[in-house]
């Protein structure tokens, strides 16, 4: 009897502890952060200043008390080693309590493996790059967020830029990676210029496998059609190969070049002006907005000094998606009279929210996807920097280029029509 | 005719650094009778020390053109360093033993030289293009080309022709032929062989070291580009017929053609295209366009 009285208390204590992270708990010794970013093989180069920002913020924030007093204490996890270490790396740092909130994951791939595994576990999960549109299509996700934007208002962006600059262009040729990003890229764009240019013609189309080191064929089947603009969602190391190897050769002249992840680069190979570029949200640290915060600045300077360059929109990103974790916590923590949120408690806050970033707004839809402006423009030399930046920019609103809640991304790009173009701004007027 | 000219330029350029790659693993197999996984490895670790060399000449303004001089040389320090030291201590305890123990080891070797390189190198691209931009570019049939595209195919004619000199007519070549005819008679005879496996073995070596030397130029290096290259150099080395130096170069050109079409004319079937070549040509050669059906000792 007094066997079968301890195991029952033994059972409720046991289920009262599984119960217990649904509700306000302590503050933890620090919050455990799980970071899904590349930080090896060629996506490195877009991944690792991501992580070298994560850094960075947590550093900022950790030195400033943390968040609500407790000091964050990230994990990083590799996305090159592919789709099932991820799940499986995932899986072990969402058992542990001490990791609350996940920032994953960069690759759009990795995203959408990850997202069904967050609705099961419960772990507000944050996507800091996760672009394709995919992710939070059906409007289910309790768990999922994507406080930077989708691929719809980013390439619907670059047409409707192009259109304004070009209004003359008639062929356009794509290179884009082989997997999901790259193919919903050309998808929205080829549609958006469709929609608001029915003339325009696709003269080639390339997807060469994502981590190719050599172009020099694609290179010559795009010159050989002859566009007059080659669309490119490359990125990463193969961003720069492509750079490196098309510009001796006399693409960035024979054609209008759209490099839609080009900001990445402009520190690191050189770029002609003219070549259409942006940063795929709002995060360029030398927007107007951004430059008019004294934050921003600050995270700038210490991001050079520390790193050796200055953050691209990818270190951007992921500073800002840190920015969201935080200020959700800590509206969490303002709803339940200070004590420290749990899980549902934060992703609740998450809902609907309205976050002062380092370069503009996010704010949280209905469906968890994020409304963010989309800034646009050109290379140009820059009095300041031994490198080109942006110029002749314009800042599209966030919500001017996303469809509603539950609508078809690609039904609801075909019904726009030349005159939405026209109501849009035009390059030169964010200054 | 304007029309053909890019894809015949495009499938000479695409084929003299798939040839590169494929080569010394061809070679090694030849002689050695190894299957070296390693070998995507001995290609990116060539490609890392010419793009530290190359890059090391610019920093320090020293003449540009001795960055040509440092992608041959950072071929010959990886051969010679790696060379005699793997094949002494590790290649040489697989021979004779069954093609899974080999490809077991030399795949261990692979995983340890790929972590080697991202504790060395670390995990950022390099890049390093002094020799293309010295080079520059010429327009033919309306498009522009790189004269180091055009210097990249005229090296693998060399090293063809290098190879077949070497082998059929210097002394080397002939000790060589021996060994792979019949290796116990050799020995039988005074050659020693241990020997023309090490020169066999680091001479592999540096034929993939300068592949990836001669690629950094034009497409940098990067953590998996080992990886990578290995699958190619297998695919090709089977078209070929595993052990033909022609083989490898007639089987570079064909992969080349098939990749340059499908870019070409099917963009879609770009990455299969060099394994659909190869499956056709093992279906109709199941040992490759120039290997011969072998006898096995029982």
């Amino acid at each position: 009897m007094k066997f079968k009285t301890a195991l029952s208390a033994f059972a409720l204590v046991g289920c009262l502890g599984a119960a217990m992270p649904a509700f306000a708990q302590d503050k933890p010794a620090s919050l455990g952060l799980g970071i899904f970013t590349f930080t090896s093989g060629p996506a490195a180069a877009y991944g690792m200043p991501g992580k070298n920002a994560a850094d960075l913020m947590i550093d900022q924030i950790n030195a400033a008390g943390g968040i609500g007093g407790v000091k964050i204490a990230p994990t990083y996890v590799d996305e090159a080693q592919g789709a099932q270490g991820v799940i499986t790396e995932y899986r072990r740092l969402a058992a542990e309590p001490k990791n609350q909130v996940m920032l994953a994951a960069l690759s759009s791939a990795n995203c959408l493996a990850l997202a069904p595994i967050a609705e099961q576990l419960e772990v507000p999960t944050v996507g800091w790059n996760c672009d394709t549109h995919q992710l939070l299509q059906d409007g289910k996700s309790k768990y999922v967020f994507r406080p930077n934007g989708n691929t719809v208002p980013e390439f619907v962006a670059y047409a409707v830029y192009l259109l304004a600059k070009k209004p003359d262009v008639k062929t356009v040729a794509i290179i884009n990676p082989d997997y999901a990003f790259g193919h919903d890229a050309a998808k929205i764009f080829k549609a958006a210029l469709h929609a608001l240019k029915p003339d325009i013609q696709i003269v080639a189309e390339l997807f060469p496998k994502l981590g190719s080191p050599n172009y020099q064929t694609e290179i010559s089947r795009l010159t050989t059609a002859r566009p007059d603009v080659v669309f490119s969602n490359l990125w990463g190391a193969d961003l720069e190969n492509f750079v490196r190897q098309a510009q001796p050769r006399g693409l960035f002249t024979s054609s209008q070049v759209i490099l839609a992840l080009g900001e990445t680069v402009l520190q690191r190979v050189s770029l002609p002006d003219g070549v259409i570029v942006g940063v795929l949200g709002d995060g360029w640290w030398m927007s107007p907005d951004a430059a008019a915060n004294p934050e921003t600045k600050k995270f700038a300077e210490a991001y050079k000094a520390k790193f050796g360059e200055y953050p691209v929109f990818p270190s951007i990103k992921m500073a800002n998606t840190i920015l969201y974790v935080k200020a959700a916590y800590e509206s969490a923590m303002k709803k339940n009279g200070g004590k420290w949120p749990s899980r549902a408690e934060l992703a609740e806050a998450m809902k609907g929210s309205t976050v002062t970033t380092l370069t503009g707004k996010s704010v949280t839809r209905a469906d968890n996807d994020g409304l963010v402006d989309q800034i646009v423009g050109v290379t140009v030399k820059s009095p300041t920097q031994s490198f080109p930046v942006i110029g002749d920019m314009v800042r599209y609103k966030g919500d001017a280029l996303m469809p509603k809640e539950g609508q078809d991304p690609i039904a609801w790009i075909s019904t726009l029509k030349p005159e939405f173009a026209a109501s849009l701004p035009k390059p030169g007027s964010y200054k | 005719m304007n029309a053909i000219i890019p894809l015949v330029l495009d499938t000479l350029s695409s084929a003299a650094l798939i040839f590169f790659a494929a080569v010394g693993l061809t070679l090694v197999f030849n002689v050695l009778r190894v299957l070296n996984v390693a070998h995507g490895s001995f290609y990116s670790i060539g490609a890392y020390v010419a793009a530290s060399i190359c890059a090391f000449i610019v920093s320090r303004h020293l003449n540009p053109y001795l960055s040509f001089v440092a992608l041959l040389f950072s071929a010959a320090l990886v051969a010679v360093v790696l060379g005699p030291l793997i094949e002494s201590t590790l290649i040489r305890w697989t021979y004779g033993k069954s093609e899974a123990v080999q490809i077991l080891i030399t795949f261990g070797l692979f995983l340890i030289l790929e972590d080697l390189q991202r504790m060395v190198f670390g995990v950022q691209s390099f890049y390093e293009d002094t020799p293309m931009r010295l080079m520059g570019s010429s327009s033919i049939g309306g498009v522009v080309y790189l004269n180091y595209q055009m210097f990249l195919v005229a090296m693998a004619v060399i090293v063809v022709f290098g190879l077949r000199l070497l082998i059929k007519h210097s002394r080397l070549g002939r000790l060589v032929t021996a060994v792979v005819a019949d290796r116990e008679m050799a020995q039988s005879i005074g050659v020693d062989t241990n020997k023309i496996f090490i020169f066999a073995f680091s001479l592999g070596v540096f034929l993939a070291a300068l592949g990836g030397a001669l690629a950094v130029p034009t497409s940098g290096v990067a953590p998996g580009l080992g990886a990578d290259t290995m699958v190619l150099a297998f695919a090709v080395a089977a078209i070929g017929g595993l052990g033909q130096i022609e083989g490898a170069a007639l089987a570079a050109l064909i992969v080349a053609l098939a990749r340059v079409l499908a870019i070409y004319f099917v963009p879609s079937l770009d990455a299969v295209a060099p394994y659909a070549a190869m499956l056709i040509v093992l279906l109709v050669r199941p040992y490759g366009l120039f290997g011969a059906i072998t006898t096995r000792r029982i």
